[in-house]
């Protein structure tokens, strides 16, 4: 879902040929701090995510989770295209894809594409710390913001840009998706049946929470760089990358024996049994013998512990040798049984085992309650939402989620009155022309 | 050296212990590593990291290229922690340190005499990454966890398949363990800036389960709310936006395309020279597309099939409708975004003399660039220097802790 899109809200927004009147600021408000009312890590960071869908915005979410103050600056009319992606809801503004992503922020709504909005982000920009965004590269330049101005006006400044391909390279201006860039990057190849259609890897936006990870991190390293020595800097990363990034050693062994990584349907090329089995009451288990040790105690808990012998299967390189023949006394015994029994059996000798759980397995699952990995948030007009709960778990400063996504434009007023210090008078002309 | 350092980097200064396992730890340190931290991959006298035997063997004995790529930067000290000797060691070092990263089962260093408790009490600043397949509480947290189990139990793996199919591997098999190292990192990184304000360390509790099951959209919601359960879709998913997916070409290759917005799917059409299909009485809009997705990606696959995997493209790249190659690594090596990037560095090992090819650091930071500075160390390359050099050790004492497999 990353959006290498114009701004959202494509549709042209009327002009009334006001632009051009400086904004008033009332010089005493500038540099105000975000509130420090937490012993959060990130309080008193103030972001702004200009982004759309979840590459770059994601990264927001997390530092919002431990303390950042998160403006999301969106078009006037339109607003981030998330708000219209996924299910809807009661809300108009809000899908539930929006709700749970785009937690913890204030909605400022400014229009980029008119001058006076570029000056009023401007200012926003020089009273704060972090910019996200993830235009299609030029974008933002082509707008008067590119990292020139935007350092000129804050000169420690730390931008995070997320692209499909990067702010760099020849396809650096193509449209990058999650989709697209799971494909470039490498790992839909690899997913399906040997010489079968490749599949989605399981979950589409998979490479936009990638990115927005090394996102957060390029973010909280520049922090720290700019504490040191008041410099700001710019992170670039495409999604492809992170995609990229992950496939252990697949560049290494091309690069060192030309060898090609094909599809592994369920399995892996470097453990043998270790895929998904199907029980009696046609349900899924996931077994991972990654190890000798480990396939040793699968043999127990199928009663057959000669499996596990030196002249039988005992060594890794022999069950390589003989996948087929593995697994398939592995399917065999799995699927004499139930899940629950499978479970049972292979938990008592510690074999690596669970079951491959569909959402509605998720939600009755008792460790997943006990680890409170979904929340219940009661939101006006719409009920109960439940979404997933704040990772990492830190023991000091947990994180938190204070709001799910906010209906548009509902900071706008605020930020203009007491952060830029914009006369009531002028917020509502500005929001008459449409500029906010 | 591979990348020309401007700055010094962010992490300069900082130390940390990674006594962890496999990939899903260790690449928390492996991130610090690049971006400057000094990192003391703690490991067994035998054997250690078994990340050195995951994968393809190379020239040097015992380390596979995936221990070379992943291992990145980081310096080999063996200490038996089976041994109170080892123990003791490992405390000296702990408190000459930063930042901690394991992934034991819960509950083995603390059956060492090295739980949380302890360690925090030589540093009260010291940060303690702890990532395991369930966590460090909850019913399941003695179980064995490995990727391919968080992939099941967080929901992902189900999702990946065709429809009522087998479920397949996500693709990799290690996704959830990078996905991890990566919470991990952000945790680490966050408790730092904290501990930079109050003094304070604390530890991070990061599940395998938890890092894949995060990155799920919709999926939670929409179950709470709706109660639908979301089922494979093969190459095609077509619940929020149509056409998405893979379609397969005329040499026998494959596309991808996602059409996110009506805008992007009248740039398809284009790309097709067939406009009509993107007016209003036809599939304009994103909600008559899905309801006749069977008919839209019918017309796409045509299309594709019709045409060579880079005839489809530059038609697509041509009208700016988002698509891509499926790319195996032999594509990725011949790629020019690959290569303007960076992405691939090459790094000639000396004693056996061959050339690794290993991702390069991620992401790209303009004044701080991370850097590589070597490969996966050999066993127990850096002991003797590290207890010299920190701990004060003289080669007498080290002499005799080797003689005794403590180190």
């Amino acid at each position: 879902m990353t959006s290498m899109e114009q701004h959202p809200g494509d549709a042209s927004v009327t002009d009334d040929g006001q632009q051009g009147d400086d904004i008033q600021i009332d010089q005493s408000r500038h540099n105000d701090s975000p509130p420090q009312t937490e012993k959060l890590p990130m309080s008193g960071v103030r972001i702004i995510d200009v982004g759309t869908f979840l590459a770059g915005p994601y990264a927001a979410s997390i530092l919002g989770e431990f303390g950042a103050e998160i403006l999301k600056v969106e078009h006037p009319i339109a607003g981030d295209p998330m708000r219209r992606f996924g299910t809807p809801t009661k809300r108009h503004d809000a899908t539930l894809a929006w709700l749970s992503e785009g937690r913890n922020r204030k909605s400022v709504t400014i229009d980029l594409r008119q001058k006076e909005g570029v000056q009023i982000f401007l200012k926003l920009v020089a009273n704060s710390d972090v910019l996200i965004e993830n235009f299609r590269p030029g974008t933002m330049e082509e707008w008067g913001l590119g990292w020139r101005e935007l350092s000129g006006a804050n000169p420690g400044l730390v931008m995070l840009r997320v692209s499909g391909y990067g702010q760099t390279g020849p396809y650096r201006r193509r449209s990058g998706f999650a989709h697209i860039a799971h494909a470039f990057g490498g790992l839909s190849y690899l997913a399906g049946f040997p010489g079968e259609t490749p599949v989605l890897p399981g979950t589409t936006p998979l490479g936009d929470y990638m990115s927005s990870l090394y996102g957060a991190i390029g973010i909280m390293l520049a922090l720290r760089h700019r504490e040191k020595t008041g410099r700001g800097q710019v992170i670039d990363i495409a999604t492809y990358e992170a995609v990229f990034r992950h496939l252990d050693e697949i560049a290494a062994a091309y690069g060192l024996f030309g060898k090609i990584r094909e599809r592994e349907g369920v399995g892996s090329f470097v453990a043998v049994p270790h895929g998904h089995f199907r029980t009696r009451d046609d349900k899924w288990i996931a077994i991972a013998c990654t190890t000798d040790k480990m396939f040793e105690r699968l043999a127990e808990a199928m009663e057959r512990p000669e499996l596990a012998s030196t002249t039988l299967y005992g060594e890794q390189r022999k069950r390589l040798a003989a996948r087929d023949v593995v697994n398939q006394i592995v399917i065999e015994w799995v699927g004499s049984l139930t899940r629950e029994d499978v479970l049972n059996r292979c938990l008592e000798k510690e074999v690596p085992v669970g079951k491959v759980n569909s959402i509605a397995d998720i939600f009755e699952d008792e460790h997943f309650q006990a680890r409170g990995n979904l929340v219940r948030v009661e939101q006006e007009g719409l009920g109960e939402v439940v979404v997933p709960n704040v990772i990492p778990t830190l023991s000091e400063t947990p994180g938190r989620i204070t709001d799910l996504g906010p209906p548009l434009g509902n900071a706008t007023y605020e930020v203009m009155r007491e952060l830029l210090g914009i006369s009531p008078d002028e917020i509502r002309q500005l929001r008459q022309r449409k500029i906010i | 050296m591979i990348h020309e350092t401007k700055a010094e980097l962010p992490l300069a200064g900082i130390r940390v212990v990674d006594v962890a396992t496999v990939i899903a730890a260790p690449h928390c340190a492996t991130v610090l590593g690049e971006f400057g931290a000094e990192v003391l991959k703690v490991e067994h006298p035998l054997g250690g990291d078994a990340l050195r035997r995951f994968g393809t063997p190379t020239r040097r004995q015992g380390d596979t290229l995936t221990w070379l790529s992943e291992a990145r930067n980081k310096k080999s000290v063996t200490i038996d922690l089976h041994r109170r000797e080892g123990v003791d060691l490992f405390k000296k070092l702990i408190e000459k340190s930063d930042i901690l990263c394991e992934n034991f089962r819960p509950g083995t260093l603390e059956k060492w005499g090295l739980g949380w408790e302890v360690l925090h009490a030589i540093n009260p600043g010291l940060i303690m990454l702890r990532v395991t397949g369930y966590g460090q509480y909850g019913p399941y947290k003695d179980r064995p966890g490995f990727a391919r189990i968080a992939h099941a139990v967080g929901g992902i793996a189900y999702l990946a398949g065709m429809p009522k199919g087998r479920p397949v591997t996500p693709g990799s098999t290690t996704l959830g363990d990078y996905l991890t190292g990566l919470y991990g990192c952000i945790g680490v990184l966050m408790a730092l800036r904290y501990r930079e304000r109050t003094g304070r360390g604390q530890y991070v509790d990061a599940a395998l389960y938890e890092s894949v099951f995060r990155c799920t959209d919709e999926l939670v919601p929409i179950y709470g709310m709706y109660g639908i359960v979301r089922e494979r879709h093969g190459p095609n998913h077509n619940e929020f936006e149509c056409p998405h997916g893979h379609f397969p070409t005329k040499d026998g290759k494959w596309v991808a395309i996602a059409c996110a917005t009506d805008k992007l799917f009248g740039r398809l059409a284009m790309a097709m020279e067939r406009p009509e299909l993107a007016s209003s009485s036809t599939y304009g809009d994103q909600k008559t597309r899905l309801e006749n997705c069977h008919d839209v990606n019918e017309i796409v696959r045509d299309w594709c099939g019709s045409l060579t995997r880079d005839e489809v493209l530059e038609r697509c790249y041509a009208t700016g409708a988002p698509a891509g190659p499926l790319n195996n690594i032999a594509d990725i090596f011949g790629d020019r975004q690959f290569h303007a990037r960076r992405n691939l560095v090459a790094i000639d090992e000396e004693e056996t003399g061959e050339t690794i090819i290993v991702p390069c650091t991620i992401p790209k930071l303009s004044e701080t660039p991370g850097k590589i500075s070597h490969l996966g160390p050999k066993l127990g390359e850096h002991t003797a220097d590290v207890l010299k050099d920190l701990l004060g050790m003289d080669d007498c004492q080290i002499d005799e802790l080797r003689n005794k497999y403590v180190i």
